[in-house]
C-alpha cells in the first residue's frame, strides 16, 4: 500500500521541487527536531504527571497540550515533505515502517488518554493514580521514545 | 592530539562497528528530547504560557533534563572521538559546542534566579528567551555538520 503510493508520488512535482532545492532537506530537518522538542518536552510532563511521578494534579497539565500539538503539527508537515522527497526509500524502510506504527499506537493511546481518562482527572488523586493511568503514561512514553529511536535509525537500516 | 584520540580502540570501535554509530546517534536525539524539550517547557512557562501550571522547583524535572545531558555528553564523546579531528575543523560543530555550553550557564542562571527571587537584576524572561534561542542554534548547528 504504501509502496504503491509511493509509485504514484515520486514522479510528482513537489519531490521533483524538493530534490532540486538542497538546502531544504536540512531546513526541513531542523524544523522536524525543534517540532520533536516540543511534542517530547510537554508530553514527558504529561505523562509523568499522569504516573504520579511529578508535583502536579493531571487536569492542569492540559495547558501544554496546545504545545504538544504544535510540535506534532510541524513534524507532521516535515515528515510528509520528507516522504515525497524521497518516496521510494521512505516507503520499503524497516525504520520507517515501525516507526509510523508507533505513532499510530501513541494516536489510540492519545485518544483513550482523552475518552477514558479526561472524564476521571477532575478528583483524583495525583499521588495514587488510577491504573489505567499509569498503563496510558508509560504506553505513551514507550510508543515516543521508539518513535525516536527508529526515526534515527532510518538512514542505518534497510528493508527489513 | 586529536588523531590519538580517533586511534583508541574506543573510537576505532564506534566508526568501524556496524552498530554503534547508529545506536549512539538513537541516543543522542532521545537526550535532546529530554534537555532541549523540558528546557522548553520551562522557557516557554516563564515567557508567560501555561498560566496556573507549576514548573518550578520540579526537582525531578532538573534531573531528568540532566539526565539528557548526560546521555548526550556521553554519546556526543563517543561520537566526537570517531571523528575528531575533522570535527574540530567544522565551524556548525564549534558553533554548536559553543551554543550549548552557553545554554548550560543560562539554565544554570535560570535555576539561581528561580531560587532567590532578591536577585532582580537578572530578568527571568530574558534568560528564557535566551535558552531557546541558544538551544534551536544548537539544533541548526548541529544539524548543519552534516552540510557544511
Amino acid at each position: 500500500m504504501l509502496e504503491s503510493f509511493a509509485i504514484a508520488i515520486v514522479d510528482s512535482s513537489l519531490t521533483q521541487w524538493i530534490q532540486a532545492n538542497y538546502w531544504l532537506w536540512p531546513i526541513l530537518e531542523i524544523a522536524h527536531f525543534m517540532g520533536l522538542s516540543l511534542l517530547i518536552g510537554g508530553l514527558l510532563i504529561v505523562d509523568l504527571s499522569l504516573a504520579g511521578l511529578l508535583k502536579l494534579q493531571p487536569p492542569v497539565t492540559h495547558k501544554l497540550l496546545p504545545v504538544v500539538l504544535i510540535g506534532f503539527g510541524i513534524n507532521l508537515v516535515t515528515g510528509i515533505l520528507f516522504f515525497y522527497g524521497d518516496p521510494m526509500r521512505y516507503s520499503v524502510n524497516i525504520g520507517f515502517q515501525i516507526k509510523m506504527c508507533l505513532i499510530g499506537l501513541a494516536g489510540i493511546n492519545a485518544l483513550f488518554y482523552h475518552w477514558k481518562l479526561g472524564p476521571l482527572m477532575a478528583d483524583w488523586n495525583s499521588e495514587s493514580p488510577p491504573p489505567l493511568a499509569k498503563l496510558i503514561a508509560t504506553t505513551s512514553l514507550t510508543a515516543w521514545m521508539g518513535v525516536l529511536l527508529f526515526g534515527r535509525l532510518i538512514p542505518y537500516v534497510g528493508t527489513g | 592530539m586529536f588523531s590519538w584520540l580517533e586511534n583508541t580502540s574506543l573510537a576505532l570501535w564506534v566508526s568501524e562497528s556496524y552498530y554503534a554509530y547508529p545506536a549512539l546517534l538513537s541516543l543522542h536525539i532521545v537526550g535532546l528530547a529530554m534537555v532541549v524539550g523540558l528546557s522548553s517547557m520551562q522557557n516557554l512557562k516563564l515567557l508567560g504560557l501555561f498560566s496556573g501550571l507549576t514548573l518550578e522547583g520540579q526537582s525531578a524535572l532538573i534531573r531528568l533534563a540532566l539526565t539528557g545531558f548526560c546521555l548526550n555528553l556521553f554519546s556526543g564523546l563517543l561520537l566526537f572521538s570517531s571523528q575528531a579531528s575533522y570535527l574540530v575543523t567544522s565551524l556548525p560543530f564549534l558553533l554548536k559546542i559553543s551554543f550549548i555550553a552557553t545554554a548550560m550557564v543560562v539554565s544554570v542562571l535560570i535555576q539561581v534566579r528561580i531560587k532567590s527571587p532578591q536577585l532582580e537584576s537578572l530578568s527571568l524572561k530574558t534568560l528564557a528567551l535566551a535558552s531557546l534561542l541558544l538551544w534551536s542554534s544548537a539544533i541548526i548547528a548541529g544539524r548543519l555538520i552534516a552540510y557544511v
